[in-house]
């Protein structure tokens, strides 16, 4: 269980991204994160992996405090927590599957993994994952040379490789044709049933929060003004946490 | 009653304060108005020029005067305009407008280029009473020394009359003249004759090393090739560890990495503002003469600019990957590995290619003072007033100029379009690989030959380089020595400023022929870009240095000379430029200008020219720091400046003033560079 209490993050510059979030996330749920741009949904899923260091409050992971874990500590923590990026942050002039293999750096001892040297169990996770993810065919291709959809795959196979307990997806299908977001988020709904993986999923599009989410929240201005089951979502719920001026709209 | 006193008190303050503030010292009234960046320049600008009208006024007399006894200048009436501007500025910044700064421009203008004109010894009367002699100076340059012709028991120089003569008869059937390659020919790209063996004549014809022994004598141009070689060979090698040490966003994450990062930013600044040539100077007390300093000296200029424009590179590569490796796990050492190295592979390769193109250039030159390369065959050919010899050395490096220009853009751009290759190598890859490297390794092992480098000179410095260190620790700073080192520095400044302004005002109208989207429509006009560029590239191709001996024949030696020479050069640089820059013009705004029924001319100045200005002034700006730099030097082969001065200090063994002339185009160079930095992020 993933316990988020208070947590409250202040930028250098002043900006309040995070007022004090607090809320619960049990093993094997899919959760989705809403709220307009800027609410602060990418700097609490940042939070989690300490991506972003809070400035106050605490997140407790089956009874690790994430937030006081130091150097080393936080790697370890790091490398079970998969992440998912709305710019895939793959790199671009790496194959797929040097890409798909530096999921596992936070498995390898670091000398041989400068030289790029991977052992064989290593090779044959990337071949499973890439097949799983339908890419198998791409092992060898620039990254740069697939499409958006493809990269995000790519980006999915790349957390599987770190056999995570948790995956944080930012934002995974905002830069993707509407088209395409089923195909990815079928993926990280598959992980979620299957294998029992967490999903903590920030989203756009509320019909994708009903399709897929087991259970939502709200973000709006750095504070939480919804929890609960998406189909409770009604009209005067989503006036309040996109604004007055939003309209619902749909994608199939 | 008193509300309305008071009012009234307020806007007699706010009206008057500025101005008169302004009035005592130029600038300030537009501080205290929250317009520090302007009231700054105009105090700048006040401040410089007063000093400089008094300084021209003392040591050359510009706009001597005498009223009633008192002697002043009369620069100094512009110069009050510009004040009496400065309060008027004020006086309506506080009415919500400002003076129009055109007017500041043309006053501050005038001050400066009167004063540059003087100090530059602009004669340009001498351009026409020395005619014969650019006419005989030219005839020699178009007539390189390349061909001999035998008759009456001896051979003599010919020019190209030979070729044509010896062609001619052949194709007529005729007696040719007996026509052979010259002496110089050989001097240049090398000749059979005799050469002291190295190890590596050892390991492959067993002789003893120092041993003469008959060979293949390496021409100057084939030196001069291998020095820019092995220069950029060893730049790369140590600028990639510096580049991460000057990099912000990597330091950032380790402990006491600030620091470092800000020491080896300052050091990579300082190494940056000494010219090669100077470094050159500096490296022949440590290694002595030859191929081997030269090679030093355009590795530590390299690498510092290397090292610099690498660390900018990593500062922007793309955030994203570094965070994913970030997010699995991964260590400082396998998100440079994983997210930093991948990213930044094609930039640093474009940038070593370019630099290459610079060091072949440098290369060049760097035999003026190291004693290495085609440098050295030209200050013997011109010292010895063997012109014709000196003008095949400058055709032979026009060639290898364009042709290295060439290969480094025309392989920039392939490694910048970065296509995605199959990652899986085909046999013919490998073996290509293979010949690549096999080629690289000879290659490698004949510079190093060629260029003499031995490595064991590095520990067993000259007898003077010890006192080098210590002098330029304690570098003097007498009264005396200062102010000719400042004269001699405000010189250098001044060439730069009127070679940039006189090239920049050639160089304009020429663009426009050179530009490929106005030109090239009809045959006439395509015939007119291929001329218009190919002047530029050839000219460009040679570097100001190797220029200014035609120009001290011309109009004899001194800062005339040098600037005449700088201006060729920015000449060639700044068409090269602004042509290209009229060719990157969008053509949308043109379309949609023209379909709102403007006639051409309008076309041209709501369309063109606001696309044009800011890509002019920064290419403007640009050249001036690339001048100041070349300023410094050009007096070396007697272009006068601070090269000169500098020269003699090095050369009469006066390291104490040597440092402190080195020191001072140090902090010049970086005031310089700042400022600029500053007006392009201003302006462009």
């Amino acid at each position: 269980m993933l316990i988020v209490k208070d947590l409250v993050k202040t930028y250098p510059n002043g900006t309040q991204a995070l007022k004090g979030v607090s809320f619960e996330v049990e093993e094997g749920e899919f959760l989705a994160v809403i709220g307009l741009s800027g609410s602060g949904k990418s700097t609490l899923l940042r939070c989690i992996n300490r991506l972003i260091e809070p400035t106050s409050g605490t997140i407790l992971w089956n009874d690790i405090d994430i937030t006081a874990a130091k150097g080393k500590e936080i790697r370890l923590i790091r490398r079970q927590i998969g992440m998912i990026f709305q710019q895939f942050n793959l790199v671009k002039r790496s194959s797929v599957n040097t890409n798909v293999l530096s999921g596992r750096l936070g498995y390898v001892p670091t000398f041989p993994s400068l030289l790029h040297s991977f052992s064989k169990a290593d090779h044959e996770r990337a071949r499973n994952n890439l097949a799983m993810v339908g890419l198998e065919d791409k092992a060898h291709v620039r990254a740069d040379s697939l499409s958006g959809g493809q990269q995000q795959r790519v980006g999915i196979a790349r957390a599987l490789m770190q056999e995570p307990k948790i995956i944080l997806a930012d934002e995974p299908v905002a830069s993707l044709d509407p088209v395409l977001a089923h195909s990815i988020l079928k993926y990280l709904e598959q992980l979620n049933k299957e294998r029992g993986i967490t999903v903590l999923c920030s989203l756009h599009f509320l019909d994708l929060v009903h399709r897929y989410a087991t259970r939502a929240i709200a973000l709006k201005d750095g504070q939480v003004v919804f929890k609960g089951l998406p189909s409770e979502i009604d009209d005067k719920q989503f006036k309040e946490i996109y604004g007055q001026d939003a309209e619902r709209i749909e994608i199939s | 009653m008193t509300s309305t006193s008071k009012q009234k008190s307020n806007i007699m303050k706010s009206t008057l304060f500025a101005p008169l503030l302004s009035l005592i010292i130029p600038g300030s009234g537009q501080m205290a108005l929250k317009k520090p960046w302007r009231g700054f320049t105009v105090f700048i600008i006040t401040a410089v020029l007063a000093f400089l009208v008094e300084w021209g006024l003392k040591y050359y007399e510009i706009g001597k005067m005498t009223i009633g006894g008192w002697t002043t200048s009369w620069l100094w009436i512009p110069l009050i305009l510009f004040w009496l501007w400065n309060v008027l500025d004020a006086y309506l910044i506080s009415k919500q407008k400002t003076a129009p700064v055109i007017v500041a421009v043309i006053l501050a203008a005038t001050v400066l280029y009167l004063i540059a004109w003087i100090v530059t010894d602009i004669n340009l009367d001498r351009l026409v009473t020395r005619f014969d002699a650019a006419k005989t100076v030219a005839t020699k340059v178009v007539n390189p020394d390349y061909f001999q012709v035998y008759s009456n028991g001896e051979y003599k120089v010919c020019g190209w009359k030979c070729l044509w003569e010896y062609v001619s008869a052949k194709v007529k059937d005729e007696p040719a003249p007996l026509v052979s390659l010259s002496d110089n020919v050989g001097d240049i790209f090398g000749r059979k004759g005799t050469i002291t063996a190295t190890w590596w004549e050892k390991l492959t014809r067993g002789v003893q090393i120092g041993e003469r022994i008959p060979g293949f004598e390496t021409g100057k141009l084939i030196e001069t090739i291998a020095i820019g070689l092995m220069a950029t060979l060893f730049s790369t090698i140590f600028a990639i560890p510096i580049s991460f040490l000057a990099a912000h966003n990597i330091m950032s994450h380790v402990p006491g990495g600030k620091l470092i990062y800000y020491i080896v930013r300052t050091l990579l600044n300082i190494v940056r503002a000494v010219d090669t040539v100077v470094w050159g100077l500096l490296i022949i007390v440590w290694v002595g003469l030859g191929s081997f300093a030269g090679v030093i000296a355009l590795t530590i200029h390299s690498v510092a600019a290397l090292a610099k424009l690498y660390s900018e590179e990593i500062e922007h590569i793309d955030p994203g990957p570094v965070e994913a490796i970030e997010a699995t796990g991964g260590n400082f050492f396998q998100v440079i590995r994983y997210a930093v190295i991948p990213q930044i592979i094609p930039s640093f390769l474009s940038y070593t290619l370019l630099r290459w193109d610079i060091n072949m250039r440098s290369a060049t030159v760097i035999g003026f003072v190291a004693g290495g390369g085609i440098g050295f065959f030209v200050l013997e050919t011109i010292r010895v007033g063997g012109y014709q010899q000196y003008a095949a050395a400058l055709w032979a490096v026009a060639v290898v100029i364009i042709l290295v220009d060439l290969i480094s853009s025309k392989w920039r751009n392939r490694i910048l379009e970065d296509k995605p290759r199959a990652a899986q190598k085909t046999t013919w890859s490998k073996i290509r690989s293979l010949i690549y490297l096999i080629l690289g390794v000879a290659a490698f092992i004949y510079c190093w030959n060629v260029t003499s480098i031995n490595l064991k000179n590095l520990f067993n410095p000259g007898v003077t380089f010890g006192r080098l260190l210590k002098d330029f620790v304690s570098i003097d700073l007498s009264p005396s020595v200062l102010a000719g080192v400042t004269k001699q520095m405000i010189t250098t400044i001044m060439q730069a400023l009127m070679a940039t302004t006189l090239g920049a005002i050639v160089a304009l109208p020429f663009s426009f022929l050179a530009a490929k989207n106005l030109t090239g429509k009809s045959r006439f006009s395509a015939w007119i870009y291929v001329i218009t560029r190919g002047v530029f590239n050839v000219l460009r191709s040679i570097e100001a240095l190797l220029y200014v001996a035609i120009f001290v024949y011309w109009v004899g030696i001194g800062p005339f000379a040098g600037m005449l020479a700088l201006a060729i050069t920015t000449f060639a640089l700044i068409g090269k430029l602004f042509s290209e820059a009229i060719e990157n013009i969008d053509t949308g705004p043109i379309e949609a200008v023209t379909a709102t029924g403007a006639n051409k001319l309008q076309m041209i100045i709501y369309a063109i020219v606001p696309q044009i200005t800011p890509p002019f002034l920064s290419y403007l700006i640009y050249q001036w720091d690339i001048n100041i730099r070349m300023a410094t030097i050009i007096g070396f082969a007697g272009g006068g400046g601070i090269g000169l001065t500098l020269n003699n200090y090095f050369g009469s063994l006066q390291y104490h003033k040597a440092g402190t002339v080195v020191a001072i185009i140090v902090i010049v160079v970086a005031i310089l560079d700042f400022t600029s930095a500053k007006i392009r992020e201003k302006f462009v």
